[in-house]
């Protein structure tokens, strides 16, 4: 396996997840400004912040975050490498490179999706039309996924493009935990009425990473922040949190060639996750502790892009 | 209803399937009733059908248009053009003549020169060759193979005499579209092929996998060989990922590789760097090297011509060979069959004028409104004068142009490139084509590939048929008549064998897929 080929599974990977991901984001972000009482003031503002492009914004549109803007620049804008049509673009770009180690179907369907984009675009992000645009996204994200697994030979590249849908899953789930949990409506400190909100904002995290459903028959019980958090940053059978996500690293390192330094970058961060005590963490830390996590997955990339991508 | 095949005029050129209206030619006569019989509607519906196959089946070309490259579908005819095997055979032979000749020729211009001291060829010609390159000068490639793949332009004028055209030596492309023509055809056509007397072009990559095998520089070895690419934004890329992909080997692109210290060339690979030792090279001389030649160059391997000089990796075509590939040199093709083999070239050339001669020149340049003036190095169709078609201003611009560097042109006759019907939006018209076969050389042995690429002009009255100047491809087929006389009956028992299999997927394939 060429290391070029190798990076390339391994970014094609990671840009589907990452498309993936921002969709689901911006769907569910949409939906929750529906059900928010008028005089809680849920910005656009923290979806930007999800994908650390926050600069990136303001140089094009100033500090406002309406709506639309947001919208706009996170789903179409080809100046933002995050943009869902970035990530496809870079994904079907990838594509066309390696297509002779790739299913076939996996471009149709990538590239359909891609061209919705191109063509259709602008006048599909109105609030009425945004969900059947962002669905598609999603299914195309995930019948790509399947067609890989179903019909990709699991040799060393799809071993890859495994390694790099995981690492990018865990760290969007991180990110998407850090923007949700510091954006959240402080009860405490606020009107006892606005209790049930908080309810629907923790949904809507777990929404965000399509987790409610398996959340409900994890727990059988009502959401809470605690268990939330739990579930998803160290629960071992949810295929998106952080410890299964680091798991499947894992198991997917013993049939590569051997890498100390992948291994150890990922024994580290895997530690970090496993002995968390999420209740202390909740008082107070979480923020930090998330940095540290998210610090430790880019140093797990670097361990993989230096020992593999670089030869 | 059936297609009346009286209607179709050859309009005075030699047509490839008709003797004259309404009387095919042996070769085509089984797919001429057939296509009669099949009717204009089904005949068009079979089209639409090949036009799905090939957008399924991912068959492209990359063309610079508006700023950007785009990948276009392959434009495809679905009428065949038909060749006897018999007159393929002499056809075949006088190829195989012709690249043994050119290898001798290459070999000997970067050794002793002894053909330019019998003075058969100008060494003035050689001194102004771009393609010459002095960096070769010495070498001696495994077997005294150059050029390894030969692509040459065949044209069949008005009385039937098949002409080569030109010689491709440097990175020859289409043979991909060769083979995958035969599947679509096959696809759309399956029962044309139930009596198997068209003979089958699939072998191709099974054949070049085997001659790029012999050139490794470590004979015995399970040999590693790479197709190097410019990348997928070159036209040919869908080519360079096929060919890879139906050989096994590994499509690598320069910055994939690295020559070590030992001059060894090495891919990198996440097993660490693994030693190539055939280079399968799809980018021109001058990027190959930009320690050798344009040191801009980012497609290319530094060190790549040490390592060749070296006998470490064998570079296929060899650095140079286009030396030969010269529309002026060309004019020496058959001087050099008389030279190095002692027989006369069995395929004629088209009869030309060089410049460089001072009668020659004359008489091109009274005669520009008669003639086809090409440039000594340009391809795809770039750069020609095409003088009964050009204005009076383009003919004095190219006046100049000759004028000024002799050596860089030469003239043809206009020829009157044969015809094949072909399914225009006008129903069946004839159109102008020609045939481009591929020759392996391996120094022991060539291979001709069974028929080649036919490139067909699309648009009426052309004669342009490169893909990149809207041309088209029709599937090539030998035909073998001496195999029509065994009994149909066996077919029939094979065909209910595997009845179910046939009826199943071989009927109509390309129709299953819904969209949408």
């Amino acid at each position: 396996m060429l290391s070029r080929v190798a990076d390339d599974l391994y970014w094609f990977g990671r840009y589907i997840q990452r498309a993936e991901n921002t969709a689901r984001a911006i769907a569910v972000h949409s939906n929750l400004v529906l059900d928010l009482p008028r005089n809680v003031a849920v910005g656009w503002s923290a979806l930007v912040e999800i994908l650390g492009v926050d600069d990136l914004f303001r140089a094009r549109y100033g500090t406002g975050y309406a709506e639309a803007d947001v919208v706009r620049f996170l789903v179409l804008d080809a100046d933002n490498p995050g943009s869902v049509a970035s990530s496809l673009a870079s994904a079907r770009e990838i594509l066309r490179t390696v297509r002779e180690s790739m299913p076939h179907e996996t471009w149709e369907h990538i590239n359909n999706v891609h061209l919705i984009l191109q063509e259709g675009g602008e006048r599909l992000l109105a609030r009425s039309r945004r969900q059947d645009l962002l669905q598609h996204v999603l299914d195309a994200a995930l019948m790509t996924y399947g067609i890989l697994i179903a019909s990709m030979s699991h040799d060393v590249g799809f071993q890859f493009m495994r390694l790099g849908t995981n690492l990018e899953q865990a760290d969007m789930t991180t990110r998407i935990i850090d923007v949700r949990t510091s954006s959240l409506i402080k009860p405490r400190a606020a009107d006892e009425a606005l209790r049930p909100f908080q309810n629907i904002q923790w949904m809507s995290v777990l929404n965000s990473l399509t987790a409610y459903h398996m959340y409900r028959r994890h727990e059988r019980a009502r959401v809470r922040g605690t268990a939330v958090l739990r579930y998803l940053l160290q629960d071992r059978e949810f295929p998106r949190s952080v410890m299964f996500c680091l798991n499947m690293i894992g198991a997917t390192l013993p049939k590569l060639p051997p890498s100390r330094a992948a291994e150890r970058a990922l024994e580290r961060t895997g530690a970090v996750v496993r002995d968390a005590n999420i209740e202390r963490l909740v008082e107070s830390g979480l923020h930090d502790w998330l940095d540290e996590v998210q610090v430790g997955i880019g140093k797990l990339h670097e361990a993989i892009a230096a020992s593999y991508f670089k030869a | 209803m059936a297609i009346d095949w009286h209607q179709y005029r050859c309009n005075g050129y030699h047509d490839e399937l008709f003797e004259k209206p309404g009387q095919p030619r042996a070769a085509a006569r089984r797919l001429v009733d057939y296509l009669g019989n099949l009717g204009a509607a089904e005949l068009a519906e079979r089209r639409l059908a090949a036009e799905l196959a090939i957008k399924i089946m991912g068959v492209t070309f990359t063309v610079y248009s508006e700023g950007r490259n785009v990948d276009r579908s392959w434009p495809f005819d679905v009428i065949p053009r038909a060749i006897t095997s018999r007159e393929w055979a002499r056809t075949e032979a006088g190829l195989k003549q012709r690249v043994q000749a050119l290898n001798h020729f290459i070999q000997d211009i970067y050794g002793e020169q002894k053909i330019v001291r019998d003075k058969i060829f100008p060494a003035s010609l050689l001194r102004e060759s771009v393609n010459f390159r002095p960096q070769c000068v010495g070498m001696k490639p495994r077997h005294g193979v150059w050029a390894h793949i030969c692509g040459s332009d065949l044209v069949r004028d008005l009385d039937g005499t098949l002409y080569v055209l030109e010689d491709n030596l440097r990175v020859p492309s289409g043979v991909s579209y060769m083979v995958e023509n035969r599947l679509v055809t096959k696809r759309v056509f399956p029962e044309l092929f139930e009596t198997g007397s068209i003979l089958p072009v699939d072998d191709y990559p099974a054949q070049l996998y085997d001659m790029l095998a012999a050139m490794s520089p470590r004979p015995g070895n399970q040999p590693s060989i790479a197709l190097l690419t410019p990348g997928i934004y070159n036209s040919a890329y869908f080519e360079h990922s096929w060919l890879a992909r139906q050989m096994g080997i590994e499509l690598v692109e320069g910055p994939d590789l690295f020559v070590g210290d030992d001059d060894i060339v090495y891919m990198r690979t996440v097993y660490g760097p693994k030693r190539v030792d055939v280079i399968y090279r799809r980018i021109d001389d001058l990027f190959l090297d930009p320690e050798a030649f344009r040191p801009d160059s980012v497609l290319g391997v530094k060190g790549l011509m040490r390592a060749w000089l070296k006998n470490k990796v064998a570079l296929v075509n060899a650095p140079g060979a286009g030396v030969a590939d010269d529309k002026v040199v060309y004019a020496f093709v058959p001087a050099m069959i008389k030279y190095y083999l002692g027989e006369d070239a069995i395929l004629p050339n088209v009869p030309s004028w060089l410049c460089m001669r001072k009668r020659d020149r004359e008489h091109v340049l009274a005669n520009l409104d008669k003639l086809v003036v090409k440039p000594a190095n340009e391809s795809g169709g770039y750069g020609m004068l095409i003088g009964p078609r050009a204005s009076k201003k383009e003919r004095e611009k190219f006046a100049d142009l000759i004028r000024a560097n002799p050596r860089n042109y030469m003239a043809q006759p206009t020829l009157s490139l044969s015809t094949a019907p072909t399914l225009t939006e006008d129903g069946i018209e004839p159109r102008h084509l020609d045939l481009r076969p591929f020759i392996l050389s391996r120094g022991d042995s060539v291979y001709v590939t069974t028929g080649g690429l036919t490139r067909v002009a699309m648009t009426k009255g052309s004669l342009v048929v490169n893909s990149s100047q809207g041309g088209g491809a029709k599937d090539t087929w030998i035909v073998d008549l001496d195999g029509e006389t065994e009994p149909p009956v066996q077919v029939q028992t094979q065909t209910q064998k595997g009845g179910r299999q046939t009826q199943g997927s071989a009927a109509r394939p390309a129709r299953r897929r819904r969209t949408g």
